[in-house]
């Protein structure tokens, strides 16, 4: 609405006032809300159409009121009351905006004055005609900018300080000097003499260098604000309501209901809530008034002695207390020692490494005296990761082995109190080619016999290395094994090479014992032919499983008495402490794998039918009725009296090489090709008690002792020898003590096979070792 | 048959629940389930087995103790948290509405600690609960005091407000009070980190951490909320702790503070402490011996001498550790005193037991006859606590350093010591004279001292009051290259390094030696690697193909070894194996022999006198060492071949461990012999 009413108030403006007062409306439009009403208004009162504004003037204000009730605006509906009791101050009254341009305004010459006045004067011209001569036009420069106050002095946006030395204090638009207003001590005299006139305020208008007047009511206005109340006075911020609809009755009401009877009886509701207050009030609860900040000094903590009954807790188990943060060591000083210093190179690898890998998050400085010492950077986030690991980190308690490690070492005996035991290589036995597959020492240590891969037996003096006798008796096999047979009365030697198991008398020894064993030898030949075989199913004789044969000329003259021919290729011959059985395992034979020969009879028998896996090795007992036999995983002891299963050992090998039995016969030691060396105590479990993995290859054999020493010994692949302390007590409660006292190397490793075969000597503490390199070593 | 067991009933499934699961139960926010882990002392569980704990099949990364969180669901506290959760509904509902005032009023009865320093909760209860005792806070105040000491000296930024700041600030002064009031303090170093404090307070040690005085530097992957909620339990703590310690000495608490002094920066001395009445103010005594609680240490040297002239026998009876004999013997010490008396031996056999050390000197004594000024450029605040600590009544600083002094004339005839941090400024006697003409006599100038007082370097005072003795101030002057600073928390470990004292008490038989070979190694420029044998071997071959010894090489080559055995005939009696150990060394003697006899046939064809071979006893000594060593791995690796895989294991680590602490002493004692041979380095206390 208040567009059309400018709109009104632009037609009755008069003509001559067009320019100048359009502006000034255009500008009050951008203010809008008709700010500035009451300006217009004067201006026009000066005007010669008093009464037609005073009428419009009445109009404007029945809009105005509507316009007014639209905006919802606190500061107008003072406006009309104030325009016209503060007529005189107005302008200044307002707004401050616009303050001046309104003093302006009314300061100019008005133009009023001369209107009737035509504006151009009449002269003639060069010709004598007449000429009309305007006045200047005054183009009001600012009319396009009510906002910037017009400038009467034009010193710009400086101090007027700086005018100070001068008697003007800046130009007018023209350029002339504006003077500077009658001011010091003799001015001063002169105020003193006369009082002090209303208004004045002893501040100087900045824009004029003027005395500023303040009128009374304008004081009255500042007061008002300072008071925070509405600077317009007699405002009244509570009006009565203009009621819509009065207690008047109605001609024709809005509804025909009849008056309710809530609408005359007072809200129980309303006092329900006065009462709680009231009662609030009364209790104390709340505080009629409190003024604000109040509430913040109020709290003060109190202190007392919490711990006055102090009951000390006994500490649980699950209560781990926080670790302290460690001392400051001596290379976190200020002045540290100088070797505590990082050199050049230290100093460089911590810079560039990774703030996570370094080892201590500082670097040690010597800053030579306190005052250089400057703030430690990291100092907030230590502290921050501190707190993250009070309680973010998880706790363990663990236990730190504060002790010597070497206590933590067993108690072993020194080898010196263990000896003897060989230490050394003193023979060497050369001549094999190809490797040396088995070696044997004799009941009475004196030779040592050897079987290789050029097929082979040679005979050797052992303590020399002489070799004594040799035959060859595999054509292309090689000898995979040799093995005398146990007692002093004869000399027979036991060799297998290819299928056939060959039983020699060595013509090494004296005559008689010579003869002893031939016949000890031949006794058999009888019993074989008058031994009744056992039928097949159809009838048919059954063929025998190995053939007793005498193995030819040449080679009986070379002292090979016996051949057995089996149907697959033996590894392994195994005697019986008399001598009168002895069994071979050939691993590749499906159910002849184990067999067990009979001397004297000369008789092979096949003792088990099925076997749960191939077969390793085989070993007699060395007192008792008992029959051992390896496969690849287990060891199993069948009683040969009873003919039944006793135990199933279970080393936990993956695939056993050898074994060997204890003389005592409750102990059993296990070598396998997965580098395992494993201590069985018969009585014990039939898991191993100890097992042993200190060879770096497999383990091709294993030995004990037999003739008296704790001692026993594998051979490896890696070329060599270890030899332990073995000791079995007796006494069933104790465990048997195992040290290990010696690696023996030697021995070459040729294409992946090391120390094929280890025996012991009947009764010194010396072993021999046959090698892949050909040779063969004795140790002692 | 028993029931089958269901799984997950018993044993680590039900003594652990993971953190999700324990927020879930707790029905609580995780940022409060934080604050409640922090104030309650709660920390995660590392389980044996992650697996069998966590019923996922993801795996959970942390596990609490099932009964910590049953406990904390009884916690007072959680209603609090539910209150405040409620109350943050009501302000947002009421900001959403628009009601401005309504928020405003929900908002004055909101807590925010963070931004008041104050809250609408107390943790009188958690502290009770945490510290049964008092000597259990005790035991937890470093990294309360550290922490509030930082906070002392932080800005305030919204996140820490200076209300908090002030607060950390009071209870840091009012505890450093109660230090100076029961002459505490113990041990003090000063580190590039910080100053670190040690004071025993009931027994129990207590190490805090407190920064210099500089702006600290605060990086944004620091959550100051949590740091936030640590700090409003220590404040709690402290106070509680405080208060203890002040009625445990007849003092009120809190102490009157003067704000206006604070503002003067009086620190220490804005606090005034007033008796409570109850009981007298009684200082609690350290053990002493009874002797060392005399007053001046001159006269009581004047009074001893004396005593001597008199009566030679009676005096070192006095001057005798107070064995029960004596104190039946003495006359004049019949009366009973307080004092521990040391308990010997009388018969050999028995048990030692441990018994209070005896200090050489009372702390609080230590400073007391004299008067400190301090300098302009010294840190003030650490200095008039720690000299006041150790029983320094009168110190007088510059009044730029804040108020609060004895005295802030420099000229003031009292000062006995003054603390300097300043290089000396050489000044030109003419130009001294000319500035004394303009000067007035107050001001001093630059470079004079004030005759009969000791000028002192800061260290000085640390390094008297960790060796509970007064040092020569002479190594400490102005401008003085100082001793070395050193922790006096580090505990003496045999085979450790220690700085303090001389390299060749520590070091290793050989240690000496194997540095000089490897310098004049470094010299030669030799590899280190085979110190011992190139030049033998080189023999060894020479000989084995001219004369066909029965030789064999070290351990080290067995190919070689074995291919010198291969090329031998079947000479069997002269054969060796080479892997025992006494032949061993016979084989580098016959080497060497060997080697010396093959240099004398030489030196007879040329016709040369051969200087007589010098017996070299270092060499020997090394190879000595060798052999020894040798054979001492031989035995342990012979014993570890029967160990089990655990124990092995076990033993590994622990050889690594000690390996690797015995390398880092070795090399600082090598750095330490190379700069003593070079001859800088300051001189040692």
């Amino acid at each position: 609405m208040a567009p059309s009413a400018i709109d009104r108030k632009r037609k009755s403006v008069p003509a001559e006032h067009n320019e100048t007062l359009e502006s000034d409306v255009e500008s009050e439009a951008e203010f809008g809300d008709g700010l500035l009403e009451g300006i217009l208004s004067q201006s026009e009162s000066e005007g010669s159409d008093e009464e037609s504004n005073a009428e419009e003037d009445s109009d404007e204000e029945e809009l105005e009121l509507d316009a007014l009730e639209a905006l919802d605006s606190d500061e107008i509906p003072s406006e009309d009351s104030g325009s016209e009791s503060e007529e005189p101050v107005g302008g200044l009254v307002k707004s401050n905006g616009t303050k001046t341009a309104v003093v302006a305004l009314r300061e100019k010459p008005l133009p009023d004055e001369e209107e009737d006045k035509p504006n151009y004067t009449i002269t003639t011209d060069a010709n004598g005609g007449e000429r009309y001569v305007y006045e200047e036009i005054d183009p009001v420069y600012d009319s396009d900018d009510s906002d910037a106050p017009i400038t009467t002095n034009t010193i710009g946006d400086i101090p007027l300080s700086f005018y100070d030395s001068y008697p003007h204090i800046g130009y007018d638009i023209n350029g002339k000097k504006i003077m500077r207003p009658a001011k010091g001590e003799a001015l001063d005299a002169l105020l003193d003499s006369i009082d002090i006139p209303k208004g004045w305020t002893g501040l100087t208008d900045p824009a004029t260098g003027k005395p500023l007047n303040l009128s009374q009511d304008e004081l009255e206005i500042l007061r008002r604000i300072q008071t925070n109340e509405m600077p317009e006075g007699g405002y009244d911020p509570y009006p009565a309501t203009v009621e819509y609809f009065t207690g008047i009755e109605e001609i024709m009401p809005l509804s025909a209901a009849p008056e309710p009877k809530r609408r005359f009886l007072p809200s129980k509701h309303e006092a329900k809530r006065v009462m709680k207050i009231v009662r609030a009030i009364r209790e104390g609860r709340i505080m009629p008034y409190r003024p604000p900040g109040e509430r913040q000094e109020e709290e003060e903590e109190t202190h007392y002695d919490i711990w006055q009954d102090e009951v000390p807790r006994p500490d649980h188990i699950m209560n781990i207390p926080a670790p302290k943060i460690a001392p400051p060591g001596y290379d976190l000083s200020y002045n540290p020692p100088p070797e505590y210093l990082p050199t050049k190179a230290e100093k460089q690898a911590w810079e560039t490494a990774d703030p996570e890998d370094r080892e201590k998050e500082y670097l040690p400085t010597s800053y030579g005296s306190l005052r250089k010492v400057p703030g430690y950077e990291k100092f907030i986030n230590e502290r921050f990761e501190r707190s993250l690991d009070l309680y973010l980190a998880p706790r363990v308690r663990k236990n730190r082995l504060n002790i010597d490690p070497a206590s933590l070492l067993p108690k072993l005996p020194r080898p010196e109190e263990l000896k003897p035991f060989p230490t050394v290589c003193s023979t060497l036995f050369r001549g094999h080619e190809g490797r040396v597959r088995s070696l044997a020492i004799d009941p009475s240590g004196v030779w040592l016999a050897s079987g290789g891969d050029d097929g082979t037996v040679r005979v050797w003096e052992l303590l020399t290395g002489r070799q004594i006798w040799s035959a060859k008796i595999g054509d292309d096999e090689g000898v995979n094994v040799v093995r005398w047979r146990p007692g002093r009365d004869a000399v027979i030697l036991s060799a297998a090479a290819g299928e056939d198991v060959y039983l020699l008398v060595p013509p090494i020894v004296d005559p008689e014992t010579d003869a002893a064993s031939r016949e000890l030898l031949d006794k058999g030949f009888g019993h074989a032919t008058n031994a009744t075989q056992a039928l097949t199913a159809n009838g048919a004789r059954k063929e025998p499983v190995a053939k007793w044969t005498r193995p030819g000329s040449r080679l009986e003259d070379e002292g090979v008495l016996i051949k057995i021919t089996l149907r697959t290729t033996v590894k392994v011959i195994s005697w019986h402490r008399r001598g009168d059985f002895f069994s071979t395992v050939s691993p590749t034979a499906q159910k002849s794998a184990v067999a067990i020969h009979t001397l004297s009879k000369h008789l092979t028998q096949i003792p088990f039918r099925r076997l749960p896996g191939i077969a390793q090795t085989v070993q007699f007992h060395p007192s008792r009725p008992l029959f051992f036999v390896a496969t690849q995983r287990t060891i199993r002891s069948y009683d040969l009296q009873k003919q039944e299963l006793v135990k199933i050992i279970q080393p936990g090998a993956r695939w056993i090489s050898s074994f060997d039995i204890h003389p005592g016969g409750d102990n059993l030691i296990v070598g396998s090709y997965d580098r395992r060396l494993l201590w069985h105590d018969l009585d014990l479990s039939t898991r191993p008690y100890k097992t042993m993995r200190f060879h770096q290859k497999a383990i091709r054999a294993v030995k004990y002792h037999k003739g008296g020493f704790p001692l026993f010994a594998d051979a490896s692949d890696d070329g060599s020898l270890q030899i332990f302390h073995g000791k079995v007590v007796s006494d069933m409660m104790e465990n048997a003590q195992i040290v290990p006292v010696k690696v023996l190397k030697g021995h070459r490793v040729k294409s992946n096979l090391g120390v094929l075969d280890i025996d012991w000597h009947p009764r010194e503490p010396w072993c021999v070792s046959a090698g892949a390199d050909g040779t063969c070593r004795l140790w002692c | 048959m028993g029931r089958i067991k269901k799984k997950g009933t018993a044993g680590q499934a039900k003594n652990f629940i993971t953190r999700t699961q324990a927020v879930r139960k707790l029905q609580i926010s995780l940022p409060d389930f934080r604050k409640l882990c922090i104030w309650k002392g709660i920390y995660p569980r590392e389980p044996r087995s992650k697996k069998k704990a966590s019923k996922s099949s993801s795996a959970s990364t942390t596990f609490y103790y099932t009964k910590d969180i049953q406990y904390l669901l009884h916690e007072p506290l959680l209603q609090k948290f539910r209150e405040q959760k409620t109350l943050e509904k009501k302000i947002s509902k009421a900001l959403g509405r628009g009601d401005a005032h309504d928020a405003s009023r929900l908002e004055r009865n909101a807590s925010r600690p963070e931004k008041t320093g104050r809250t609408k909760y107390t943790l009188d209860h958690v502290i009770r609960e945490r510290y049964p005792t008092f000597t259990d806070a005790l035991r937890d105040l470093d990294d309360c005091l550290s922490m509030l000491f930082l906070f002392a000296n932080l800005p305030s930024t919204d996140t820490v407000p200076a209300k908090m700041i002030a607060r950390c600030e009071r209870l840091c002064l009012e505890f450093e009070h109660y230090l100076i009031m029961s002459n505490s303090l113990r041990k003090s170093f000063l580190s590039i980190k910080g100053i670190y404090y040690q004071a025993t307070i009931q027994g129990q040690d207590i190490l805090w951490l407190v920064p210099y005085r500089f702006n600290q530097r605060v990086t944004g992957d620091v959550d100051f909320r949590i740091m936030g909620t640590f700090v409003e339990f220590y404040q709690t703590l402290l106070g509680f702790v405080n208060f203890r310690l002040y009625t445990s000495v007849g003092l009120v608490y809190p102490p009157k503070f003067d704000k206006n002094r604070d503002d003067q920066g009086a620190e220490l001395g804005a606090f005034s402490l007033e008796g409570n009445g109850v009981g007298a103010i009684e200082q609690p005594k350290q053990i002493t011996n009874g002797e060392n609680s005399k007053p001046d240490p001159k006269l009581q040297a004047e009074i001893d001498k004396l005593m001597s002239q008199l009566n030679q026998p009676e005096k070192e009876a006095e001057h005798e550790p107070q064995t029960s004999q004596t104190l039946v013997e003495g006359d004049e010490e019949e009366q009973p005193t307080d004092t521990i008396d040391k308990f010997e031996p009388a018969a050999p056999g028995g048990d030692i037991l441990l018994q209070p050390s005896y200090s050489a000197t009372d702390p609080s004594t230590l400073f007391s006859n004299f008067t400190f000024f301090l300098s302009r450029e010294t840190p003030r605040q650490p200095l008039e606590f720690i000299l006041k600590a150790f029983g320094c009544k009168r110190i007088g600083w510059d009044a730029v350093l804040g108020d609060g002094a004895y005295t802030h004339n420099e000229l003031d005839p009292s000062i006995t010591h003054q603390v300097v941090d300043r290089p000396p400024i050489q000044v030109d006697p003419e130009a001294a004279e000319q500035i004394e003409d303009n000067q007035t006599a107050q001001k001093l100038t630059p470079g004079s001292r004030v005759p009969g007082r000791i000028y002192i370097q800061p260290q000085w005072i640390w390094d008297s009051v960790n060796d509970e003795e007064l040092k020569r101030p002479d190594l400490y002057g102005p401008g003085a290259q100082l001793p070395p600073h050193l922790s006096p928390f580090v505990k003496k470990v045999r085979g450790q390094y220690d700085p303090s004292a001389p390299l060749n008490e520590q070091e290793r038989e050989d240690e000496e030696l194997e540095a000089d070979s490897d310098m004049e190694e470094d010299i030669s420029g030799d590899d280190d690697m085979a110190v011992q044998q190139p030049k033998l071997l080189t023999a060894i071959e020479v000989d084995a193909t001219a004369e066909g010894m029965d030789i064999a090489g070290s351990e080290d080559d067995e190919s070689e070894d074995a291919d010198v055995v291969d090329n031998e005939d079947d000479d069997f009696g002269g054969f060796s194996d080479g892997f025992s150990d006494a032949e061993d060394e016979d084989e580098d003697e016959t080497a060497d022999s060997a080697l010396q006899r093959q240099r004398e046939l030489e030196a007879e064809l040329t016709g040369v006198a051969l200087e007589e071979k010098v017996a070299n006893p270092k060499a020997d000594a090394k190879k000595k060492a060798a052999k020894r060593a040798k054979e001492e791995d031989e035995e342990l690796e012979r014993a570890k071949m029967m160990m089990s895989r655990k124990k092995r294991k076990i033993l590994e680590k622990m050889v690594y461990s000690n390996k690797k602490k015995d390398g880092e002493a070795e090399v600082l004692r090598a750095k330490r012999r190379k700069i003593e041979k070079s001859g800088k380095g300051a001189p040692r206390a």
